[in-house]
């Protein structure tokens, strides 16, 4: 029997056209705009002639002098942070939850990829009704409760504003963590269980010594995944505060958007998203470095 | 302090029957060993008596408790995976001290017992390395060190020596027996390996394909085999069997097949004329001029003390073990008589005994 020869449409055995389609598109969209943006930083444009001009190291030295800077700073790590928290304690306690085969759980487990395809501005918006101080639901709960003031509404004071965002960042984001930990969950080896239920270990014993460090891998890359997207956080505050009530809910992100669109200050913006950029980068390779585990 | 009791045990796995009507006790303190091939069902039976498995149909009893439903935290057994089932995430000095740590045993006492146990397990060098640097066998003596720093009130073992090389299997042989003797735990210990059954056990449990084939003393087991299956099963090298036919020759009965015929004790049970299979032990065959069974070799194997002289007996294969003085060349005729009240014989078409 004759085979037919598959046709060959790449000649060469050498590795580099295989790889060169990737490079050209990691020149144009990753590297082209990163160096891009640091030439930018240490220039600026001027609006009364239209032209880029260069400025040393004015850029950097604002910044460090910059106190709206050092503020968003702030609070941009605490949304972090908390958000960080709630999304791996809430996300490991649903997952744990979901992770048996009882009735009904499949569905969930299927209705939690839901939040994740809906746009992060629209989550936003959602949230924003939610919490409308006259027909918002979650407010009227609040009130209704004693626990939310009629005139001080959630977004528009600035004791609560963060909060009131950071509920439609959890809610969005948490059922990412959870779908990790379960696949995680899902692929850990029954043999550690058995032994540890024979050597008489209670439930939590069997959370804490086995299943969390067995998870730890997964922990750490849900950590690094989330924490990167955390730190860029934008539409939320966007779409429901401006950064507002004053300046209590400004973002990193959202003042480089602010410094680079608003007040055209293309430089300062471009040195505001290079920090931004910097900082994660010490904080992921710290974390890389400490979460590296032996086992 | 506890005894173990199966009755009517059955298991499926969905629509597969892998056990059925399996019923045995051991007694408080026994050393009972479960014996028989791979994938007879010794692991399952283990797993249903730690409660890591379901029972299908049937009784389980620890002690006078059925615990058929308990939970295996609840049993009070300790046990080695085949798999030795050991935590990736901690330290060997971890694994083997777990139990105890669980139970909040003092830091102080926990030391004491895991470094005992390392010392016997030879693994004291390894206290401190994680599972997934060691050996199969080094592996193997951890998940048996997390059982002997237990005090439960049966141990369950599941061919806790099948991956130590020959010298540290006997070394290890001798210590388990050893720490039974000095705690007295009623054990279960499941192996394919003859050598241990015989060795160890207070009593074997030979099982195949999910059933028991019987329940002995090592020398019962040995003497007086109660089937084909079990006869061929222990002892090595196998029995030897020839199919032949039980006859009356001058008053008494003997034992005839196509040249060869052995004279059997009087008292024998089969009726002249019954379709039997003999079966003698290599070790039961000695040399001697007058021999009834005459045989040309076909190979002589020295074992150490022992030569293993394959031979061929008028269109059978057999197999003698003689001392290593009485070897005798390729292709020599040779003569060969059963030692007294040796002969195993069972019915040719049940296979089982019948003297
Ligand atoms: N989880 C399972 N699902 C289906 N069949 C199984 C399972 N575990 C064991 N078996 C079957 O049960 C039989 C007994 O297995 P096992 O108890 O592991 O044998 P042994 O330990 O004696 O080698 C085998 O035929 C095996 O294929
Ligand atoms: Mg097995």
């Amino acid at each position: 029997m004759r085979v037919a020869k598959a046709r060959r449409f790449v000649v060469s055995d050498h590795p580099l056209p295989w790889l060169l389609p990737l490079v050209a598109i990691l020149l144009v969209f990753t590297v082209y705009p990163l160096i891009y943006n640091i030439w930018l930083s240490f220039h600026e444009f001027v609006p009364r002639r239209r032209a880029l001009e260069f400025v040393g190291t004015e850029n950097w030295v604002q910044l460090w002098n910059d106190t709206r800077f050092w503020q968003s700073l702030v609070i941009t790590f605490t949304y972090f942070a908390i958000a960080l928290v709630f999304e791996l304690v809430l996300g490991m306690a649903i997952a744990l939850l979901l992770d048996s085969d009882g009735f009904g759980l499949g569905f969930l487990r299927g209705v939690l990829t839901m939040t994740l395809v809906i746009p992060p501005a629209i989550v936003g918006m959602m949230y924003l009704l939610m919490e409308d101080p006259q027909f918002g639901v979650i407010s009227y709960l609040l009130q209704s409760i004693g626990l939310l003031n009629p005139n001080n509404p959630i977004l528009a004071t600035a004791s609560t504003a963060l909060a009131g965002v950071l509920v439609a960042e959890i809610w969005q984001w948490t059922p990412f963590m959870v779908l990790i930990f379960l696949a995680g969950l899902r692929a850990l080896p029954p043999e550690p269980y058995e032994a540890a239920m024979i050597d008489g270990a209670s439930s939590f014993q069997i959370f804490r010594r086995i299943t969390l460090p067995m998870m730890s891998k997964v922990i750490a890359i849900a950590v690094l995944v989330r924490g990167i997207d955390l730190f860029r956080v934008f539409d939320y505050v966007f779409v429901m505060t401006s950064g507002g009530p004053g300046a209590s809910t400004y973002s990193l992100s959202l003042y480089a958007w602010q410094q680079t669109f608003s007040f055209v200050k293309w430089g300062y913006g471009a040195t505001l998203s290079l920090v931004t950029l910097v900082i994660i980068l010490v904080i992921a390779n710290l974390f890389i470095r400490i979460a590296k585990v032996r086992w | 302090m506890a005894t173990v009791e199966y009755r009517n045990i059955a298991k499926n796995f969905g629509h597969v029957e892998v056990m059925k009507d399996v019923s045995f006790g051991i007694a408080d303190r026994e050393f009972v060993v479960l014996l028989g091939p791979s994938g007879c069902g010794k692991t399952t039976l283990l797993r249903m008596t730690a409660g890591l498995e379901s029972v299908t149909n049937g009784d389980l009893l620890i002690g006078d408790r059925r615990v058929n439903d308990v939970h295996p935290r609840d049993r009070d057994i300790a046990m080695v995976f085949q798999n030795y089932a050991l935590y990736p995430t901690m330290k060997v000095f971890d694994n083997i001290g777990f139990s105890l740590e669980v139970a909040k045993v003092p830091k102080a006492e926990i030391r004491k017992k895991v470094e005992w146990a390392a010392e016997i397990l030879n693994l004291t060098p390894y206290l401190g390395r994680y599972p997934k640097e060691l050996s199969g066998g080094q592996r193997q003596r951890v998940a048996m060190g997390r059982a002997m720093v237990r005090n439960a009130a049966v141990f369950l073992f599941d061919e806790p020596l099948s991956n130590l090389d020959a010298k540290l299997r006997t070394h290890m042989r001798v210590e388990i027996r050893q720490l039974h003797n000095r705690l007295g735990t009623t054990t279960i210990y499941v192996t394919h390996d003859q050598i241990e059954a015989m060795t160890m056990a207070d009593k074997i449990v030979l099982m195949h394909a999910g059933r028991i084939m019987q329940i002995g003393t090592p020398d019962e087991v040995y003497e007086r085999p109660n089937s084909k299956y079990v006869a061929d099963f222990i002892g090595s090298p196998s029995m030897n069997f020839i199919a032949g036919a039980v006859e009356t020759a001058g008053g008494s009965p003997h034992f005839v097949a196509e040249g060869v015929s052995i004279g059997l004790s009087p008292e024998i049970k089969a009726k002249p004329g019954q379709k039997v299979i003999m079966g003698v032990r290599p070790h039961d065959l000695g040399i001697s001029d007058a021999g009834e069974i005459k045989g040309e070799v076909v190979l002589s194997e020295t074992t150490g003390a022992d030569v293993q002289i394959h031979l061929r007996v008028a269109g059978y294969d057999a197999v003698a073990v003689v001392p290593r003085d009485e070897r005798r060349n390729a292709g020599a005729a040779i003569n060969l008589s059963v030692l007294p009240g040796k002969v195993h014989l069972f019915d040719a078409a049940t296979e089982l005994r019948v003297a």
